[in-house]
């Protein structure tokens, strides 16, 4: 029947959706910005692309989890206003690395807490996370209450322009990211983790362990959080506690584009990434189109009504068939 | 492999309601266990008890006589008893393979799972049902996209990928077709023969004596008798599960009025088409109880749904003579229409309201603005007694009901708004026997007494046979044939619902 070829197609191919959205949107923004392609603005885009992206990633595992993670703001903020006063300007590499170690762990610790609420005390995904999202945007205020700090030149400009074989930084850790992903989806784990998003009863009679693989998607995700942070404090080279929060949207925006359905269990990671990288496109067009930015909000929401309403709609159609 | 599993004085509780007081099972290799009993009595809790969902809260699991704790699904899986579920434990969007395979994915050196052997082994566990299925099934087809017989098929599977030595099937034969189960008995005999025990859960007694040796019983959390089934009959055994005797032997011969007076047509329905129906004209009559029967997912579903608006159509219906063509359940609903839905958790109740919420939803419009609520309450007390709802209150939430009586409120909530003709999704799935003979009593008298119309799908063949004037027998989206009076036996309406071509007489 039409209809079971479409569920296979849109089961198989999620991430369609997506890449028709990408291309769309890539050549709006070479019509506007002709130079795209060129190595330095490739890079110059991708660059701040990638904050988005890895962020993102560790949403869309949560999202394909079941769950929900509102919180990933709040982690950016915290890990770059920690390496951003911590660190400081004329700080040594080696101190940076150091810090980068701990923003990790941070990263970890805070999925963590998200995880043993949510997975442990069966609290709700939304509620728990938008609370520990100020929780951890409140801490980031504390540590850095009015922007500031930053971390060493050198540092920073390793991020913003090393170009290996001419190509952006950005493109190797998306491709390591996707083949971790292409890895972690062919395992056990990886089909632990649609199982528990699809439908997590049933999921636990045949023994899988659904707290486990729900409290690992909040560590996931908290550890991407903080290569996110990272990410974005290389790229702006100092501190604001109010980095992170506006992040949180573009996450689940990118996701919602890559296909993954909210509801958990369909999807994965490389719709998302594209997901990630659409939403950072239409920035870009805005900006290019002079359009007043408030009208991006507007956008990616608009992008986010229609693409959940979208399966609402097509079922109503359906829905006259049974 | 292990030689027997023994339960001994199993105690269950759920919050206040102690489901299993005094559970009691013994199962041997090579033998199939009925375990049998009314809704509400234990049975899903004594089959949970044993694979390791529920944690019991006293009484004893004994693995060849050893004592034996089983602390999750997984424990009692590593002890080699597998479940079929009654609530299908499948994940809708995973693949039928991802499903089977699922935490025993074949995986290679680097940790990924094995896709080619997965496949392959699905394929073959596939060719055990080979031929019963309606769509064309394949390892990597989703489960949202098959229908419920084959999903509860996957379910099977699934169960016995690992090969256990014990298999519980709990209702499993519930959405099957006679083919389907026919190929289970096949192969409950060959797993018996290689030495593999079955805990046999059904509420259909014919069932359980094809493929029982031995039963169970269950009654209110407790066992109540275990035996032989050749030392027992059908009646000795309702009788175990229900205290009170007569029920199965319900109001067959009375309810067949023989000696038919030409009644007014109520209903007729003519070139009714739409997706999955293909044509299909009938007459009801005023006072009639006419049977749907055949195969499962032959089109009665949409034939149902489309006379009750909610599935477009075309062809004309006639009620009284007077053409209507209802475009929303609320029309057919003025009109004195009635659909008690067959998924009676989605589609009929709220659970977590209260009975009397449920009761008063279809009509509370006649209770005015703001709800006369004690009007209300008057009335659906009234309901209530008069179906034999058996409740704590009319506050209590619905989901605090059995089964049986969960589906009383179905009814209720429909006879409230005195409907004339009242359509029926298989309403006794699932209800225990107890239930099921007061719902013949109530169906026989809407119709007879109260000159309802009542058109009553039902997968149970007996029960049509039993209750029924006349079936309409549907396959593939036709009424394939009409059976009543003399040709209405169980030989007809088999072979008419396997769409023989000798199927019945005219």
């Amino acid at each position: 029947m039409n209809q079971s070829r479409w569920d296979a197609l849109a089961a198989r191919q999620p991430a369609l959706f997506a890449l028709v959205l990408l291309v769309l949107s890539l050549v709006i923004n070479v019509i506007l910005q002709p130079n795209m392609f060129a190595r330095e603005t490739l890079n110059s885009n991708m660059r701040v692309f990638l904050p988005i992206i890895l962020m993102a990633v560790g949403q869309a595992v949560v999202i394909l989890g079941g769950g929900i993670d509102i919180s990933v703001g709040g982690i950016v903020s915290i890990v770059n206003t920690v390496l951003a006063t911590r660190v400081g300007l004329d700080g040594s590499p080696e101190k940076m690395w150091g810090f980068v170690f701990l923003s990790l762990l941070i990263g970890l610790l805070a999925g963590a807490i998200n995880g043993f609420f949510i997975a442990f005390l069966r609290l709700q995904p939304i509620i728990t996370t938008y609370a520990t999202s100020f929780l951890y945007a409140g801490l980031g205020l504390f540590i850095l209450p009015n922007p500031g700090g930053g971390i060493p030149g050198s540092i920073a400009a390793l991020y913003r322009n090393s170009t290996p074989f001419s190509l952006p930084l950005a493109f190797y850790v998306i491709a390591i990211i996707l083949l971790i992903w292409l890895y972690i989806s062919s395992t056990r784990y990886g089909k632990f983790l649609y199982a528990v998003g699809g439908k997590a009863e049933a999921a636990y009679e045949t023994a899988v362990p659904v707290n486990m693989v729900r409290f690992s998607t909040y560590v996931i995700s908290g550890l991407m959080a903080a290569l996110s942070g990272i990410a974005i404090t290389m790229l702006s080279g100092s501190g604001n506690a109010d980095i992170g929060g506006p992040m949180t949207l573009n996450s689940i925006t990118a996701v919602v584009i890559g296909g993954n359905a909210l509801s958990g269990g369909v999807g994965g990671v490389v719709g998302p990434v594209m997901g990630a990288i659409t939403v950072g496109i239409i920035q870009n067009i805005i900006s290019f189109a002079d359009i007043d930015t408030w009208w991006e909000t507007f956008v990616k929401a608009t992008i986010i009504v229609v693409a959940l309403a979208t399966p609402g709609i097509v079922n109503l159609f359906r829905r006259r068939r049974i | 492999m292990a030689k027997s599993l023994s339960a001994r004085n199993i105690v269950k509780r759920y919050g206040g309601v102690v489901a299993l007081s005094d559970g009691n099972l013994d199962v041997n290799a090579h033998e199939v266990v009925a375990l049998v009993g009314a809704n509400g009595s234990g049975k899903s809790t004594m089959s949970k008890v044993i694979n390791g969902v529920v944690v019991l809260d006293g009484g004893q699991l004994l693995l060849d006589g050893t004592p034996v704790h089983f602390p999750s699904p997984q424990a009692a899986k590593n002890a080699g008893i597998a479940t079929v579920f009654q609530e299908l434990s499948l994940i809708p969007q995973m693949t039928v393979a991802e499903n089977i395979w699922l935490t025993r994915e074949p995986l290679n050196r680097l940790g990924q799972v094995d896709r080619k052997t997965v496949n392959a082994r699905t394929g073959e566990l596939l060719a055990l049902f080979e031929g019963t299925y309606k769509t064309d099934l394949h390892p990597e087809a989703p489960i949202a996209s098959l229908p419920p017989d084959e999903r509860q098929i996957i379910e099977i599977l699934k169960a016995i990928s690992f090969d256990p030595w014990l298999i519980i099937l709990d209702e499993a034969t519930a959405s099957l077709d006679s083919r389907q189960v026919q190929r289970l008995f096949e192969l409950i005999a060959k797993w018996k023969e290689q030495g593999k025990a079955i805990v046999f859960v059904s509420h259909r007694m014919e069932e359980i004596f094809r493929i029982a040796d031995k039963y169970s019983v269950l009654r209110n959390g407790r066992t109540v008798g275990a035996g032989n089934i050749k030392d027992i009959d059908e009646k000795q055994l309702v009788k175990l599960m229900i205290e009170k005797e007569s029920v199965l032997g319900f109001l067959r011969g009375e309810a067949k009025s023989d000696e038919k007076v030409e009644k007014e047509i109520s209903l007729e329905a003519e070139n009714l088409t739409t997706e999955s129906l293909k044509g299909v004209s009938f007459k009801a009559h005023k006072g009639e109880l006419l049977g749907i029967g055949g195969l499962r997912g032959q089109g009665q579903r949409h034939l149902l749904h489309s006379l009750f608006g909610d599935l477009p159509y075309s062809g004309t219906v006639k009620l009284f003579n007077k053409e209507v063509h209802f475009k929303h359940p609320r029309e057919a609903m003025k009109n004195g229409f009635a659909l008690v839905p067959g998924d009676r958790a989605r589609e009929g109740l709220l659970y977590i309201r209260s009975i009397l919420d449920n009761l008063v939803l279809p009509s509370w419009r006649r209770y005015g603005l703001p709800l006369k609520v004690s009007n209300a309450r008057k009335d659906a007390t009234q309901t209530g007694s008069s179906l034999n709802l058996k409740m704590a209150g009319l506050e209590e939430p619905v989901s605090s009901l059995s089964g049986g009586n969960a589906q009383k409120v179905v009814i209720g909530k429909w006879l409230m708004r005195e409907p004339q003709v009242l359509l029926l999704d298989d309403p006794t799935k699932g209800v225990d026997v107890g239930t099921k003979a007061e719902f013949y009593a109530l169906l026989t008298r809407l119709s007879n007494e109260e000159g309802k119309t009542v058109l009553f799908y039902s997968s149970d063949d007996e029960e049509l046979i039993g209750l029924c004037d006349r079936v309409l027998v549907m396959h593939d989206g036709k009424i394939r044939t009409e059976l009543a009076g003399n040709t209405l036996t169980k030989e007809n309406l088999i072979a008419a619902s396997l769409g023989a071509s000798n199927g019945g007489a005219q």
